[in-house]
């Protein structure tokens, strides 16, 4: 019963589907209506494998699969702890790695030392919170941005900054270092617990061949 | 008009009309079916003492807990579930019976979830709770029982999948696993998450076979699942205790002609430490989560002061009728209601109407009266 359904990806945005596109047409799936650039259509489909897959805002990714919008998702591990939703988190696809790390000017350094109270500034504060509070046992006032994060402690919004450090060159220009590493990041790919259990043939396939195929590549 | 007075709350709602009609509707069949298996009907409080709701009985964290105060300052939670309520009730009534007891409920709960999620916070649940019944009977008549209230609905298409939450504790024990380690593997499993179930086997110097056993068996869901393969793997009386209980099960089952809807999953572990045997869950399409689950919790009655084996499950009305709807699942409503007319005026036109619509109340058919316009 599940062969006549489609199974629907949700890719978050930009480099990560891309990546993820490369590495489904190296297992054999592939989305020609994908490839053209001009096209203007939100959700793309392979008639012949019954697949569909749309491109979703990073954040937004995790809510689609949890709802059962979408059966799978790709997206950073970084947006999966950040919404914390009830998803099944079952592979692994190796790229996309950075960091997420507590970083600032050196002075700073001495600031995470003590229990002493700081500003941090954020584009993840659940991230931030949890680190500060569960794991340096630290009380901290988190102040939440959209981007640019590094401006904080340049204009003293902020004593420090949580955010993703891939190579450490914005921060090495603006004269921020690497105070911390919180954890590794990468691409994941996620899936919605009832689609795991009624197309559960279907998906472990899938997982197994791109399993594979990563583990080739090694 | 102050326009802010017309707004319900973020996560509550108005239903009405047709929907309405609806879910009445499916209430009702779900209730024919639960009672044909000779459950009775118990009503226990909307609020209770935050200690029923504890964090050692309840399943809803502190923070998603609606809580107020009484006069006396004791602090009141509005129920999250209906479980607790049940225990106690029955430790408190039926102390001292041995017979199997055999409860069923309805009723709206309420989880004080975060915003925009997308989330109800005021939900009705339907369930049934089997009392002093430790059999494989009882396992089987509570999951050919979800089976029945599914397909009473119109649901065709769905799954119920079965764990054993021993056969995993069993597991741990025989590798020499330390609590830390059971618990975030659980985590792990339970989140049918490989990789990381695989890292962390690795960080914690978990020493082989049982490396290669545990990531076995995180895998071990769906249809092909072979309950023979996961004993064999196995040396602990505990886990293969745990696989004969769901051998056995399957048995029954067949009995009941219901074993095309069910799977098993043993990386199936709940959260909630008080399941001890047999858990399971229902899944359907056109909703995210599963709208069924439940299970045996053969201590949680000792809370309240009571030894006896319990096994129950919950179902929740509202994601039932959604998914019915996205699964355009046609729901027989009653008739509809039959509209008379009187003339304005006219003592004798609304005498004879009013007779008529008599007559056929008497034979139940629903009529409105209407002046004429």
């Amino acid at each position: 019963m599940s062969e006549e359904r489609y199974l629907t990806f949700a890719l978050g945005k930009g480099r990560l589907a891309n990546k993820t596109l490369e590495l489904f047409e190296e297992i054999g799936i592939t989305c020609e209506e994908m490839k053209d650039k001009n096209s203007r259509k939100l959700i793309f489909v392979n008639e012949e494998l019954k697949l569909r897959f749309f491109l979703a805002k990073g954040p937004d990714v995790p809510t689609y699969v949890e709802l059962g919008a979408a059966d799978i998702g790709v997206v950073g591990k970084d947006t999966i702890v950040e919404e914390n939703r009830n998803v099944h988190e079952v592979l692994d696809l190796g790229f996309g790695k950075c960091r997420m790390c507590v970083c600032g000017p050196e002075s700073a350094r001495e600031l995470l030392k003590h229990h002493e109270r700081i500003r941090v500034a954020s584009k993840y504060p659940n991230m931030a919170k949890d680190y500060f509070y569960n794991k340096k046992h630290q009380t901290v006032d988190i102040i939440k941005l959209n981007g640019s994060v590094e401006l904080g402690p340049l204009v003293e919004l902020s004593d420090v900054i949580v955010d993703i450090v891939e190579t450490g060159s914005t921060l090495r220009e603006n004269g921020l270092e690497v105070l911390e590493e919180i954890c590794p990041l990468s691409a994941r790919m996620i899936v919605n617990p009832v689609s795991m259990q009624m197309q559960t043939e279907r998906i472990k396939d899938l997982v197994m061949r791109v399993r594979q195929k990563l583990a080739e590549k090694q | 008009m102050n326009r802010q007075l017309l707004h319900t709350p973020e996560g509550v709602r108005d239903i009405y009309g047709k929907e309405y009609a609806k879910k009445i509707c499916i209430e009702n069949k779900i209730h024919e079916a639960v009672k044909s298996y000779g459950y009775e009907d118990i009503q226990t409080p909307t609020f209770e003492y935050f200690d029923v709701f504890s964090k050692e009985i309840g399943t809803t964290p502190s923070k998603e807990l609606y809580k107020f105060f009484d006069k006396e300052g004791d602090t009141l939670v509005l129920r999250p579930d209906f479980t607790p309520s049940i225990a106690r009730c029955v430790a408190k009534y039926f102390c001292e019976e041995k017979e199997p007891i055999r409860l069923s409920y309805m009723g709206n709960t309420f989880t004080n979830t975060s915003n925009l999620q997308g989330k109800l916070k005021e939900v009705t649940q339907m369930g049934v709770e089997l009392i002093n019944e430790p059999s494989v009977e009882a396992d089987a008549e509570m999951i050919s029982l979800v089976i029945e209230a599914l397909k009473s609905t119109g649901l065709t298409k769905f799954q119920v999948s079965i764990g054993e939450v021993e056969y995993f504790k069993g597991l741990c024990e025989e590798a020499g696993l330390d609590e830390e380690t059971e618990l975030d593997l659980r985590a792990c499993i339970s989140g049918k998450n490989y990789f990381a179930t695989e890292e962390l086997l690795n960080e914690r110097q978990v020493a082989e076979p049982y490396r290669s056993i545990i990531l076995k068996v995180a895998d071990m869901f769906g249809s092909m699942v072979s309950l023979a393969e996961a004993k064999s793997l196995v040396k602990n009386a505990r886990s293969q205790a745990a696989i004969e209980r769901l051998e056995k099960l399957y048995e029954v089952l067949k009995l009941y002609g219901v074993e095309e809807y069910i799977s098993f999953d043993l990386g199936m572990l709940s959260k909630y430490r008080y399941y001890t045997g047999v858990i399971f869950k229902a899944y359907t399409y056109g909703i995210g989560n599963a709208v069924v689950t439940g299970g045996r919790y053969n201590t949680l009655l000792n809370y309240f002061g009571k030894d006896a084996a319990a096994i129950g499950f919950v179902l929740v009305i509202d994601d039932i009728l959604e998914a019915l709807d996205r699964q355009k699942v046609e729901v027989k409503l009653p008739d509809e209601k039959q509209k008379l007319f009187y003339q304005a005026d006219n003592k004798v036109d609304f005498a004879n109407k009013l007779a008529e619509a008599k007559k056929l109340r008497e034979q139940g058919i629903p009529v409105e009266l209407l002046k004429e316009n």
